[in-house]
């Protein structure tokens, strides 16, 4: 019997996941796919929110800005990429000015530290280059950029080492309250537990609604995106949107805005439109508005002090996450009333990616408490990963060469990923097993030719490593298989 | 891996190890490093040794020579250059035949890191670990990559089976695997029709070849070779507006398009397919030239270089589909090897400065190269080489000069996929030089040519 099931491996899953391994229990974490990390809390628009637009008093506002205040500790703890580049929303007109005041005002309620409302010349001191249509700017120093994926990856990993087992490939079909807990059965198997966590992002109406009374249902909205080469990475420096009021389905984003990230690209984004369920990922509609937006309006943002025109031919990709959003407008998170037990990190929605650590601790110190969990002595704090081969001197890089002569070999030329890390990836306590995972994890195919290059070697080095069949190997799991037969066998 | 058990790269690779592993305390120098050692590092490699230079070095991210002709199996190679219907591996073995004769050292499995605007190059390999290297002169011969869906951003889902029509071809030709069964092209440039060929062939059913454009980006002679002859078809003017599919991709939303480039409503098509292919176009890899900050052109892709392929930093020249995306391996042959003896003389007499005349793209012309013209004293002839942004019948390429016309060519028939070449009289130029292409039929007064109409406006643009 297992003390603490998980459902889902996102951000919250993860955090919760890596908390409870704090303690003397027994945890698994049930992922319907075939890697950690592949749903919300991957494809977003990689910002730690400040928490200056969340409705003060709501779930959103408080676990926001507690979540953003770990972020510095984290960053250590596990080596995530992590910087405060600073938001700055900006308005263009007196009603959109009025609402940079609420906002401001909202972020002292919330308790947004050093939140302020900037002129056009005060802006021009921060981030020159603002164009002429911009008239003025909540300022919010706090707001930063962090890899969302190694974020929630190395937090798994953490988890692992401190014992937590990892289900991939395993959905959740049903719950049940049996006397001494749960029965959780899923297409791997059945399993007997006293707690479940519910981290389900955009499923997660689904397992509240299968044990509670007190329903409540997900809509799932897309946020599609834009990526631009890492080019351009020199000409940005904070996270810069557009106060959202006038937008189409502006009530439903933070502002279309640009999004420098820890990598290097710049990522665009990102308009609202309603999924067609809660795993479609499929972009469009939202791509189309996002490039009118920006033909539109690039002249406000600084860049186009060095590229005057939307540089459309610096598109190196797209993505569409899905906003887990609940009917009842906020963050659901406790222990089910009418089901004790049961755990809800539920709804969780932008700022989530923010926000799920701090809901993890919350959660997790809220059962220990109830519950009577005991500490266990021997918790890692720390996942500690080497420097990527990118970010090295050429000194280090020497360095490294010598321990390993894999790092003497390029395989992905646009991020400058080695064998060696490749070969790390599919080695880690939760090891890449198929193209898409290798590449979250160090990059591979991430970069301006999308894996035209290196995808062959990585999906060899996979059969190599794994040693399986080449012809197994798949992009992101069952039924994705890459390649489809031998030259000469029909 | 499987480099850790070979042999030093080459002949006198061995004697440079014991320099390299204390990377920054003895650095190698050398006199000319080539950047790649594919079709044009190789051909500049060659040439620049026939005279007179003893040390160079070839650095080769892949595991040997060749580039990406080691994966093109298919005949149409040399037929310019020997006389003779070689195929892409027959044609790199003939010049990395030669590398070994002439006994020219090349480094394999080296990726380059980046250079500087003073010739200094930092490499990484498997062998040596980081290298570091002072050169005389650099020749960029990087070539070029694939346009991807991301830079498209085709609507729809991420399912396995969208690959680059190189990627496809890597996978069959150098790996052995087949990557779908049911096949969508997208995109008419070579290797996306050479590959059309090489699905039918191999047995799997390419359900179509779709184009953006009226007309193809690849070279006439292969829509007939790799289309016509397999009855394989061809929609011009149509896209793929959506991909459908989570686990593999299962099918593709077809849609004819307007003038506009926008799908036209009503004509909307799902054709089932396990694999997209892209043939999309290619882009010259040219992020260290960026990060060295050598100045590019815009329209090309590549370097601005003079006729010497000198690009703006002294000593560093390019050549290949790195400097400019070419149609025929034979020309890349070409303008590799006369950028190898420009990068000789450079090193034998240093940097040689000379005043310089611009060549401007007027009417329907593209990227050009060179994009500037040295006035030397010498009497070699200048080769322009152009693409057209469109396609042109009955067309009239006018090459003119101080608002005289200096030459014209006359041309059947002129597509955006097939480069131009044009050859000056050195003695004749002394001022920039304008290049218009127009279809015949049509020059009359309101039709004019740019540079009688319109010269003056050209130069204020």
């Amino acid at each position: 019997m297992l003390d603490a099931i998980v459902i889902g491996s996102g951000i919250c899953g993860a955090s919760v996941a890596r908390f409870l391994s704090m303690y003397r229990l027994k945890i698994a974490v049930f992922e319907k796919d075939s890697d950690i990390c592949t749903g919300t809390s991957r494809s977003n628009s990689a910002t730690v929110h400040s928490g200056h637009d969340a409705l003060p008093g709501s779930l959103k506002a408080q676990f926001n800005v507690l979540g953003n205040a770990m972020f510095d500790q984290l960053s250590y703890e596990l080596s995530v990429p992590f910087k405060r580049n600073g938001t700055i929303v900006f308005a263009m007109n007196d009603t959109e000015i009025e609402a940079l005041h609420e906002l401001k005002n909202n972020a002292d309620i919330n308790g947004v530290p050093g939140a302020a409302v900037l002129d056009p010349s005060q802006l021009l001191y921060l981030e020159p280059g603002f164009g002429q249509r911009v008239r003025g700017a909540l300022y919010a120093p706090s707001g930063g950029m962090v890899c969302p994926y190694t974020l929630v990856i190395h937090t798994c990993y953490s988890a692992a080492i401190n014992g937590v087992k990892f289900h991939l490939n395993t959905t959740v079909l049903s719950i049940e309250k049996v006397a001494v807990g749960w029965t959780v059965t899923t297409d791997q198997g059945v399993f007997l537990c006293k707690y479940i966590f519910n981290c389900s992002g955009t499923h997660s109406d689904i397992f509240n609604n299968m044990v509670s009374k007190k329903q409540f249902h997900i809509i799932p909205r897309k946020g599609e995106h834009l990526i631009l080469d890492k080019r351009l990475s020199p000409y940005v420096n904070a996270t810069i949107c557009q106060i959202p009021s006038n937008l189409p389905g502006g009530g439903h984003t933070k502002g279309m805005g640009l999004m420098p990230s820890l990598a290097g690209t710049l990522i665009l984004g990102c308009p609202a439109y309603e999924a067609d369920g809660p795993d479609d990922t499929s972009t469009g509609t939202g791509l189309e508005e996002i490039f009118n937006y920006f033909r539109n309006f690039w002249d406000c943002f600084p860049i186009s002090q060095h590229f005057p025109v939307f540089p459309e031919n610096q598109i190196i990709g797209s993505f569409c996450g899905v906003r887990a959003h609940s009917d009842t407008d906020d963050f659901v998170v406790g222990e089910s009333e009418d089901a004790p037990g049961f755990f809800n990190a539920a709804g969780i929605e932008s700022p989530g990616l923010t926000a799920g650590p701090a809901i993890g601790k919350y959660l997790v110190t809220l059962a220990a408490e109830r519950y009577g969990f005991v500490k266990s002595s021997d918790f890692q704090p720390c996942y500690l990963k080497e420097k990527p081969f990118r970010d090295m001197t050429d000194k280090e890089r020497h360095v490294a060469f010598q321990k390993d002569p894999d790092y003497g070999k390029l395989v992905c030329r646009c991020e400058q990923v080695t064998v060696a890390e490749i070969k790390a990836s599919i080695h880690a306590p939760i090891g890449a097993r198929d193209i898409n995972a290798v590449k979250m994890r160090v990059r591979a195919g991430m970069g301006r030719c999308q894996g035209g290059f290196c995808s062959p070697e990585v999906l060899r080095i996979l059969a190599e490593e794994l040693n399986i069949d080449p012809l197994t190997v798949t992009q992101h799991g069952p039924h994705s298989e890459v390649l489809l037969g031998r030259i000469g066998i029909n | 891996m499987e480099y850790t058990n070979l042999p030093p790269p080459n002949a006198r690779a061995s004697d440079e190890i014991s320099q390299t592993n204390q990377y920054e305390t003895n650095p190698r120098a050398a006199d000319l490093v080539i950047i790649g050692g594919g079709c044009a590092g190789m051909a500049a490699a060659i040439s620049a040794r026939k005279n007179g230079i003893d040390d160079i070095l070839i650095l080769e991210r892949e595991h040997s020579l060749g580039g990406v002709l080691r994966q093109c199996i298919h005949n149409g190679f040399g037929i310019h250059r020997f006389r003779s219907d070689l195929t892409g591996t027959e044609y790199a073995l003939r010049f990395s035949e030669e590398v070994d004769c002439l006994n020219i050292l090349y480094y394999t499995n080296t990726s380059v890191l980046s250079i500087t605007k003073n010739h200094t190059i930092t490499a990484v390999s498997p062998h040596y670990g980081v290298i570091v290297i002072h050169a005389k002169a650099i020749i960029l011969a990087m070539g070029c990559r694939e346009r991807s869906r991301g830079a498209l951003s085709i609507p729809g889902t991420r399912p396995a089976g969208i690959f680059s029509a190189g990627t496809a071809q890597r996978y069959m030709n150098l790996e052995g695997y087949k990557v779908g069964r049911k096949i969508v092209i997208l995109g008419s440039g070579d290797i996306g029709l050479i590959m059309a060929r090489e699905f039918v062939m191999e047995g799997c059913e390419v359900k179509a070849v779709v184009e953006i454009m009226p007309y193809s980006s690849g070279l006439i002679r292969n829509i007939q070779q790799c289309l016509t002859d397999f009855d394989i078809p061809i929609h011009y003017r149509t896209t793929v507006t959506r991909i459908e599919g989570t686990d593999r991709i299962t099918g593709v939303w077809l849609s004819q398009i307007d003038t506009a480039n926008r799908p036209i409503a009503g004509t909307e098509r799902l054709i089932a397919c396990d694999t997209l292919v892209l043939s999309v176009g290619l882009i010259p890899e040219n992020e260290l030239g960026i990060a060295a900050g050598i100045e590019l052109s815009s329209d090309t892709g590549g370097a601005v270089v003079d006729d010497s392929y000198q690009t703006d930093v002294p000593g560093i020249f390019a050549c290949g589909n790195v400097l400019h995306v070419h149609d025929l391996v034979d020309y890349v042959s070409t303008e590799s090897e006369a950028a190898g003896i420009s990068a000789a003389k450079y090193i034998q007499n240093g940097f040689e400065s000379y005043p310089v005349i611009h060549v401007i793209a007027g009417l329907g012309v593209g990227g050009i190269i060179p994009q500037n013209i040295r006035l030397t004293k010498m009497s070699d002839p200048v080769t322009l080489q152009f693409r057209t942004k469109q396609r042109f019948k009955d067309a009239r390429i006018q090459i003119s000069s101080n608002v005289q016309p200096l030459l014209v060519s006359d041309r059947k028939i002129i597509t955006p996929g097939e480069m131009c070449e044009i050859t000056l009289d050195r003695a004749k130029i002394n001022s920039d030089i304008y290049i218009d292409i127009f279809e015949n039929k049509r020059t009359d007064e309101n039709n004019a040519p740019s540079n009688y109409k319109f010269s003056a406006e050209v130069i204020v643009s």
